[in-house]
């Protein structure tokens, strides 16, 4: 009696998993981890990495920006963790394809870090990124006062380490540099020369030598820039 | 086919046991891990470190998140998914259970990939290690390791 061989039924109807599918969703994952890279990559590049106007550094080390040769000179003495600071600070951008990339106006930026040891945190921080570049230390000022709402962890070593990675600052040399303290000096230096020329809060900023204390806000700023300028100063 | 059921599912209900049971404890654990560094992620907290400052630095990083979403929280999506299914596995018709181990390799392949990644990042490019996310890259990868003996079993048996 001839005994019937049953087959066992196929993979397919089984449901069962075969070397293909096990193909197939490997290729997959490797797909999704690559658009996971593709997609993390995009995000880590810098949306900030130039500056729009001429920047550079005074005879004194400090950085400015717009042209030295500009009959307006704003010296501005600012903390970072100063919200009125970071107020001057926007009105300046604001106005700065009329008056700075004009011409018109040139800011020169001095540190007068006295808030908190974040601010003067953030205060080597930022000497360590004009140690990359002017323009690069006015992305990095930016970056600093956009942040400054987001509280004291806003100048934690991560987060300004994460700051300089978003301008396009060497990380490396940039957090050997913080790192270092070797900027502290500066940064009480700059305090200490605030202070002989009668700073003693911020901002306190000198339109062309004449002091001015507290943020104005920017049609203000604009009308003593165009008073300035139908003096020709 | 009662027998081919039994068969099938031998190398998780007899002395073998032990592996799903360890993918499921592995979960567990990494479903902590990403929990915690997805609340410290969004609540802005300092991540436990010792004295180091080296999880914040990552967790910090603009590496943190892929396109606006935290990559903790992609890791806790993985490991729920990832606990869910190895707890289901045994427990659901079987031309859906003989998929799992499919699922299981998927998901914890992509995540040793993007683990080593970002182990690549982290020692590489923003030079702090954290142990948070070490931890993390080591259960996903005995996640996977453990997923290959019940992949192969699958296979074998269809």
């Amino acid at each position: 009696m001839a005994t019937k061989k049953r087959r066992r039924p196929s993979r397919a109807k089984r449901g069962g998993i075969s070397t293909t599918h096990i193909l197939i969703v490997a290729g997959a994952a490797i797909l999704v981890f690559g658009m996971l890279v593709v997609l993390n990559a995009n995000r880590s590049q810098s949306s900030v990495s130039d500056v729009s106007y001429e920047t550079g550094i005074t005879s004194d080390g400090e950085p400015y920006k717009g042209s030295p040769d500009a009959p307006i000179q704003v010296v501005e003495y600012s903390d970072f963790l100063c919200g009125h600071c970071g107020d001057f600070a926007d009105a300046l951008h604001a106005l700065g394809p009329d008056y700075i990339e004009t011409g018109k106006v040139q800011v020169v930026f001095s540190n007068y870090a006295f808030l908190a040891p974040e601010s003067i945190q953030a205060a080597q921080a930022a000497e360590c990124a004009l140690d990359q570049g002017a323009d690069k230390f006015w992305l990095y000022h930016d970056l600093l006062f956009a942040n400054r709402g987001t509280g004291l962890t806003a100048y934690s070593k991560p987060r300004l380490n994460t700051y300089a990675r978003e301008i396009g600052l060497d990380t490396r040399a940039f957090n050997d540099c913080l790192d270092s303290g070797k900027k502290l000096a500066e940064v009480e230096s700059d305090r200490a020369e605030g202070q002989s020329q009668g700073v003693e809060s911020t901002p306190t900023w000198f339109l062309n030598e004449q002091m001015i204390r507290g943020a104005l806000p920017q049609s203000d700023l604009r009308q003593i820039f165009e008073v300035q300028l139908s003096q020709g100063s | 086919m009662r027998q081919g059921i039994r068969e099938t599912n031998s190398h998780f209900t007899g002395h073998v046991n032990w592996r799903l049971w360890l993918m499921r404890i592995l979960a567990l654990a990494g479903m902590g891990v990403s929990a915690y560094l997805t609340w410290a992620h969004l609540a802005h907290q300092s991540v436990a470190c010792g004295q180091s400052q080296d999880c914040d630095m990552v967790q910090q990083s603009v590496y943190s998140e892929v396109g606006g979403i935290p990559v903790a929280l992609l890791g806790l999506m993985a490991y729920t998914a990832l606990f869910a299914l190895t707890l289901l596995r045994g427990r659901v018709a079987e031309h859906l259970d003989n998929y799992i181990p499919l699922a299981v390799f998927g998901i914890s392949l992509i995540g040793v990939l993007y683990s080593a990644y970002l182990t690549y990042l982290e020692v590489f490019v923003i030079y702090a290690i954290c142990r948070w996310c070490v931890s993390s890259a080591l259960i996903i990868t005995a996640i996977f390791l453990l997923s290959l003996p019940d992949l192969k079993a699958e296979a074998d048996v269809s």
